[in-house]
């Protein structure tokens, strides 16, 4: 059993709700929301959160004056800020050496108002700067002004989920501005790191059995002062982290970035002057949510929006660590969205599951900020910061759910909390789509996100030294198709508009491994009138160690399902399906100058299986998992990234979108012929495909008429699947399980599953 | 405020657009009137006369018929009272075996069908396949978009419908007789 959460430790949370546009006059009217000169942080905080709930807007701001009186200058500060945040970016992923910052740029710097609220943020990992407004506000909550006291060049640290991370692999690092020994802003910083010590080598901890082993705590704490790390820092990571020196280095790097947006920040202020800086910053944040606001209300429609959506987690029979990981877990992820006559979005997550025994849990603040990324994708992207959330409000997710463990079990782990999270969010995206569909903002249109499996390597590199960390393919997948066209392919990511997954002879650098193959997916994009963006798989050749482990994480992954998208029609992307072989004879192949491995190859024969002899051979793995024993020299791995959602039915694709796929190798003939009705046949001469339009058109009609001839009434079918619910026949352990957590957690979502069925009142799975 | 011409906005819908100018489309200030050309470029390409009040899907639309407000197909099957889930009255074929699956997915392109099942809803009027859903046994199929006609005209767009509905979730009641019937 876990225990309860002691009463004093449960993390303090405001959900910001209840905004009056009509109440009085701005109280701060002339000083535009500034606060006074002595007043204290914990104060201005207070006065914050009132102006907001009386007056409707962030810092009582009826009025931009700032804007207002001289609109160039306020955007040109803005571009400045900008690019104060960007640089701050370029600047600490060059000082961090570690293979996430330096190469793939997966970090992110950003300005803070005094009270947290982020004001700009670099570019990078954008789900981040709702975290660091949040974590400011704790320090200011729990009376870090006056005990221990915040001091111009102190550093604050943290990466604990418990007081503001999302999980322990981001640390977050913040850096106070003073001006005339006042405290005006703060620089904050976020870096993902290879290893955070976790039990397992590594940074996604989807392995983690609880918190206790979710690696080096840093508990929103001083780490620093006269803007250097103490040396009891250094000496913690480099005693309870596998990398320290990449650790450090991305110390390094967060702190160089904080402290190159403090030195510009000061330069910029003493060139406005103050007031004029604690003016725009406010009304940067009013603006951001007043443009939320106005995006939803321009391009939206009130009323109800729900997404049903599905991760699994299947572990049993597999390596795990503890006894009670050997169990297949299945995670409700459900999305329900409201929008009210102003333009106010409302966000549940009622019926979701229960906490898992691994590392993906999430909290309530962590997803406010994931919610923030979302955003910044699909909503409010002009000034990107922390105005946005003051533009919607998240119900407080099911006590004891994946989205809300604490209350029930603050032991959890969130090794990687982001995983059940990003699969979320991808119904986030749909559901928006479907939104600006309706209002007839088709360019604005996506089909649902990608997933996120990643790649690990631990153990001895080809330097002889050891090594542990994350390859950045994931980094880089389809992008969800439009109203009006396909995705991109390999060009896109939910968590970072970065989307770098580096090059391939750098990450050959880092770790003991050789590229045979980074070649995009052929049909990874689901089946629709448009196609999700395409992904890519990755395949490896170990050479130069004696063993490494592979890990195959899930950052946000399914591989025992489909999501459930399929916009308008569209099939959803395949699951998440991984390979190796070990003890190969590729190095005789290579001798025999015979074909090597490239790629996946044919989904029912794949290459790894059709060229390989191996004393190990797994062609279709069920992700996540680490490899029961180390890989060696002319060991192999295919590692297939996700390409994104599909929309329309795929008998409404353009004939030559299917054969321009054909020619491209990114479509099978399989597929083109059953999924999207298309006649075509290859031209061994031209070396190309030709579509019969007129055979096309009538094996589509064809197709259509066959749906209607074995489609049956709804009703017919409800009748005989309810009969299969109550005998739960061909449901797994997994499912049934999921909906005992999901129905015990939310009454109402219980009783609407059982009166939609019209099962008992006391039915349960 | 942007603006574009009908014809310009047609392009657009049908992907006939060169890349570049979509993009200036999307980082311009988004055009005041375009549901308005929206539903008229639309109701200009149905072959039927109900006034257009929401487009819901590439497929659906919710039409003012009479004093009521109905889910109909481009085609012209109707689906009945919009704030009742239209599944209810569509086709239904379900993917729940091996066999079944690998008509679409393959190989280790096929997800487990014990854990999941693959619904397609199609039109009885057309054939055309409307929504598929990926869900376990047991999810209710989603309800994806109730919209507050009433709120969205009178609120957001300043011309009140006539007849004004009550914005509920009517599935549940609408399905009240149907009944269960011993195999
Ligand atoms: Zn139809």
């Amino acid at each position: 059993m876990s225990p309860k959460q002691p009463k004093q430790a449960l993390p303090r949370r405001k959900t910001k709700t209840g905004a009056k546009p009509k109440a009085r006059k701005a109280a701060q009217r002339g000083t535009a929301g500034r606060a006074p000169a002595r007043e204290s942080l914990r104060a201005q905080l207070e006065r914050n959160d009132r102006l907001l709930r009386e007056t409707g807007y962030l810092f009582g701001l009826e009025e931009m004056q700032r804007k207002q009186e001289d609109p160039g200058t306020y955007e040109a500060v803005w571009q400045i800020l900008l690019n104060i945040c960007n640089t701050a970016h370029a600047v600490g992923c060059r000082v961090s050496s570690s293979p996430i910052a330096a190469e793939g740029g997966d970090a992110l710097w950003s300005l803070h108002l005094p009270t947290g609220e982020a004001v700009c943020t670099s570019r990078g990992i954008v789900s981040h700067p709702g975290l660091l407004s949040l974590l400011l506000r704790s320090y200011i909550e729990a009376g870090y002004e006056d005990d221990p006291g915040i001091r111009a060049g102190d550093i604050y640290e943290n990466n604990d989920p418990h007081f503001g991370g999302i999980h322990s692999a981001d640390f977050q690092t913040t850096v106070p501005i003073f001006w005339n020994g006042r405290l005006i802003a703060w620089a904050g910083s976020v870096t993902h790191v290879m290893d955070a010590g976790f039990v397992l080598p590594g940074s996604i901890g989807f392995m983690n059995p609880d918190c206790f082993s979710d690696g080096v705590p840093v508990v929103a704490e001083r780490v620093g002062e006269n803007d250097h790390f103490y040396p009891w820092y250094e000496k913690r990571m480099r005693s309870r982290t596998r990398v320290p020196d990449w650790t450090m280095g991305d110390a390094r790097g967060r702190l160089a970035g904080c402290l190159t947006i403090r030195d510009r920040v000061l330069a910029l202020v003493e060139k406005y002057g103050l007031d004029f800086f604690a003016d725009v910053t406010r009304e940067y944040i009013e603006d951001s949510r007043r443009y939320a606001i106005s995006r939803v209300r321009t391009q939206a429609v009130p009323g109800r929006i729900r997404k049903s959506n599905f991760k699994d987690l299947a572990m049993a029979g597999k390596r795990v660590l503890l006894p009670v990981q050997n169990v297949d877990c299945l995670f409700n992820l459900p999305l329900e969205i409201t929008i009210d006559v102003d333009a106010k979005v409302g966000i549940s997550l009622q019926g979701a599951s229960g906490w898992v025994p691994f590392g993906q849990n999430i909290t309530p603040d962590a997803l406010v900020s994931g919610m923030l990324n979302a955003y910044s994708h699909i909503v409010g992207f002009d000034m990107f910061n922390w105005g946005a959330a003051a533009a919607w409000s998240l119900v407080e997710p099911p006590a004891g759910s994946w989205a809300n463990p604490y209350p029930v079990n603050y032991f959890a782990s969130s090794g990687v909390a982001w995983a059940p999270a990003v699969v979320w969010m991808s119904s986030l995206y749909e559901a928006f789509g479907r939104l600006y569909w309706a209002r007839g903002f088709v360019e604005e249109v996506a089909a649902g996100a990608a997933t996120t499996m990643t790649a690990e390597f631990s153990g001895t590199n080809q330097y002889g030294l050891y090594t542990a960390g994350l390859t950045l393919e994931q980094a880089c997948n389809g992008g969800p198709a439009r109203g009006i066209a396909d995705g991109e392919t390999s060009a896109w990511c939910i968590y970072t508009p970065n989307a770098d997954f580096g090059n391939a002879e750098v990450t050959e650098l880092y770790y003991p491994v050789l590229y045979l193959g980074r070649n995009v997916e052929p049909d990874s994009g689901g089946y629709g009138k448009f196609r999700g963006g395409l992904g890519h798989t990755a395949v490896w050749l170990v050479m130069n160690t004696p063993g490494i482990e592979y890990q195959c994480g899930c950052a946000g992954i399914r591989s025992k399902l489909c999501g459930n998208h399929g916009m308008f029609g569209a099939y959803p992307t395949w699951p998440d399906r991984p390979a190796y072989a070990s003890g190969t004879n590729l190095k005789e192949l290579v001798a025999a100058r015979q074909p090597l491995l490239h790629e996946r190859g044919d989904p029912e024969h794949p290459n790894i299986a059709r060229n390989l002899q191996a004393d190990v051979i797994e062609p279709n793995l069920i992700a996540p998992f680490v490899t029961p024993e180390p890989l060696h020299e002319w060991d192999v791995i295919v590692h297939p990234v996700s390409g994104s959602q599909a929309l329309g039915d795929p008998l409404e694709r353009e004939p030559e979108f299917v054969q321009q796929d054909l020619d491209d190798g990114w479509g099978q003939e399989r597929v083109a012929a059953d999924v999207y009705g298309v006649v075509a046949k290859f031209d061994e001469g031209e070396r190309r495909w030709s579509v019969d339009v007129a055979a096309t058109a009538q094996k589509r009609a064809a197709i259509r008429e066959e749906r209607k001839q074995r489609g049956v009434p709804f009703r017919e079918w409800w009748q005989a699947e309810r009969e299969r619910i109550l005998a739960k026949e061909n449901m797994a352990d997994a499912v049934l399980a999921m909906w005992r957590s999901s129905m015990e957690l939310s009454p109402g979502y219980a009783a609407e599953l059982r009166a939609f069925w019209k099962l008992p009142d006391d039915f349960t799975f | 405020m942007s603006q574009y011409d009908i014809s310009e906005l047609e392009r657009l819908i049908d992907g006939e657009l060169p890349w570049a100018r979509v993009q200036e489309i999307m980082k311009d200030a988004k055009d005041a009137d375009r549901f308005e050309k929206w539903v008229a470029i639309l109701q200009a390409r149905v072959p039927w006369k109900e006034p257009i009040l929401l487009p819901l899907t590439t497929a659906l639309f919710i039409v003012r018929k009479g004093r009521q407000r109905i889910v109909k197909c481009r085609c012209g099957h109707e689906f009945g009272d919009y704030r009742v889930n239209w599944k209810l009255a569509a086709l239904i074929h379900v993917r729940e075996t091996e066999g079944q699956l690998a008509e679409v997915y393959r190989g280790t392109e096929q997800p487990d069908p014990t854990w999941i099942q693959i619904r397609e809803y199609t039109c009885p009027g057309c054939g055309t396949q409307l929504e598929v859903e990926a869900v376990p046994r047991g999810c209710p199929p989603d309800f994806e978009l109730l919209p507050d006609l009433d709120t969205f005209y009178r609120a957001w767009l300043g011309r009140p419908l006539p007849d004004a509905v009550a914005c509920e979730d009517k599935t549940l009641e609408a399905m009240r007789r149907w009944r269960i019937e011993p195999r």
